[in-house]
């Protein structure tokens, strides 16, 4: 392997996903220059297999079968530190929820599925109740994940303090959401949305 | 005749999910400051989950489209529309941001819910409301108690300020205004490093161990500053610092005790709100001690 040499082209760049990428984010990817501004300021960069800088130069090299394989792109808080100090305009937490997505519509392989199972929870918890009551989500994530025992000590605490309900003023309007979650889907199916 | 004519200014209310559950005290102490400065503040009915982060994570359109409906549920209450989390407030000017900008986007998410989006009804975060529209003379001029003695690490965290052109609030990288909502009130900010950083935010579901970390690095800049507590504005920040603590001291083996307050719990207390008005039983780190000490109890 000493020898061998890495071939850069057009088709070895794979333009086609970083364009793909740039059209949901509405970001460039290939104006990133390699300043490495985002991975120092990055707060989950110790968390990260690749630090955001790379996860830009991998997409740039047509290596994207890389990065939605990791799972650096699940360990982004979205705290926006990045696209806010990125000198050269990239807004990168835009293109990590492309990339998210991206994996997340292919149910691609991925190292990280707790993120993504509290994820699918929230989001189905938004669908059925119209909005989010966090004990349930808390209590179905641990059955899912198979984490019985997970903050089993916080429970009881928050409980006392009233921060736990068993029962939440309901949303009186709920179908609505289900109309949207559905007119989305149709969008799509027509293919008039991404 | 409106309900809320008698008050100079007026609101409309979204207070989202964790308001209404683990975030209970900010709800309560909102309305109570609230009350006691005379400013409206009637709740949006029937709003939806803004979809936080997850939703924007994995599917723009769908967090767009939920931004838009509860943007257009509020458009029929009179008023500005008051946020109090910090990820509501995000979602829904970064929702009002985006579909400006981009005509396909907008065209868009108006077919997922079926009717137009208010994008010029003002989004106001709490923080805005007391110290630009109520003002921080009027503001100083309400105290009845201030906090004198009480030193205060005022966290924003991520949202609030980033990305600049979204929340449209303060400066990002060098705000200053929980600090001078703090000095209004005769409470004394802290200068700390960790002002700005990221507490972990929802990762305390998925991944506790990142909150340790980060929110330790948090609670421990605010410590060596010599803060007594640290004032947040979102709900998120308050869990993972609060409820996430004695975790975090059992993990590190270092002792902090240190209160987290609402800003509204603050605000509340040198406005002389009755403690029982501002939610301070829920917080899990007591701050009976402390402001007891101060006496502000």
């Amino acid at each position: 392997m000493k020898n061998a040499k890495m071939h850069l082209s057009t088709e070895t760049m794979n333009l086609g996903f970083v364009k793909k990428v740039e059209a949901l984010s509405g970001s460039s990817v290939r104006r990133c220059f390699q300043c490495g501004k985002c991975s120092a300021g990055c707060p989950m960069r110790s968390f990260m297999e690749h630090p955001p800088n790379r996860i830009v130069r991998l997409l740039q090299l047509g290596q994207w079968e890389r990065v939605l394989a990791g799972r650096s792109i699940w360990y982004c808080a979205s705290c926006e530190t990045c696209s806010t100090r990125c000198p050269n305009k990239v807004d990168l937490a835009a293109i990590m929820d492309a990339l998210r997505k991206l994996s997340w519509d292919a149910a691609g392989p991925s190292k990280e599925s707790y993120v993504q199972l509290a994820n699918r929870l929230f989001m189905e918890n938004i669908r059925t109740y119209g909005r989010q009551y966090e004990m349930r989500l808390a209590a179905v994530f641990n059955m899912k994940s198979g984490q019985f025992l997970k903050d089993l000590m916080l429970g009881p605490k928050l409980i006392t303090k009233g921060k736990l309900k068993m029962f939440h003023a309901k949303n009186q309007n709920v179908g609505e959401i289900e109309r949207i979650f559905s007119r989305i889907e149709e969008m799509r199916k027509k293919g008039e949305a991404p | 005749m409106s309900p809320n004519r008698k008050f100079a200014l007026s609101y409309s209310y979204y207070p989202g999910c964790s308001l209404h559950a683990s975030a209970k005290e900010y709800d309560v102490s909102t309305k109570g400051v609230f009350n006691a400065l005379r400013i409206g503040l009637k709740e949006v009915p029937d709003w939806f989950c803004c979809g936080a982060t997850p939703a924007h994570n994995v599917d723009e359109l769908l967090s767009l489209a939920l931004c838009a409906k509860n943007l257009s549920l509020a458009g029929k209450v009179e008023g500005d529309l008051a946020v109090a989390c910090a990820a509501c407030f995000s979602r829904l000017k970064t929702t009002q941001h985006r579909l400006k900008e981009n005509d396909i986007k907008r065209k868009q998410v108006e077919t997922a819910i079926d009717g137009p989006v208010p994008l010029g009804k003002k989004v106001k975060h709490l923080l805005e409301i007391l110290a630009k529209d109520f003002g921080l003379d009027k503001l100083e001029g309400a105290v009845q108690k201030p906090l004198t003695g009480l030193k205060i690490a005022c966290y924003y965290g991520c949202l609030l300020t980033r990305p600049p052109e979204v929340p449209e609030l303060d400066d990002c990288e060098a705000p200053t205004i929980m600090e001078n909502v703090i000095k209004a009130v005769g409470g004394e900010p802290v200068a700390w490093s960790h002002r700005l950083e990221c507490c972990g935010a929802n990762f305390t579901l998925s991944r506790p161990g990142v909150i340790l970390k980060l929110s330790n690095e948090i609670l421990a800049s605010a410590k060596d500053a010599g803060a007594d507590c640290i004032m947040v504005a979102c709900p998120l920040c308050h869990g993972n610092l609060d409820i996430r603590q004695e975790e975090i001291e059992q993990a590190t083996g270092r002792r902090y005790g240190m209160p987290v307050f609402y800003i509204t719990q603050l605000v509340g207390l040198a406005c002389g709100v009755s403690p029982l008005r501002l939610g301070l039983e829920s917080m899990i780190v007591s701050p009976a001690a402390l402001l007891r000490e101060k006496n502000l109890l």
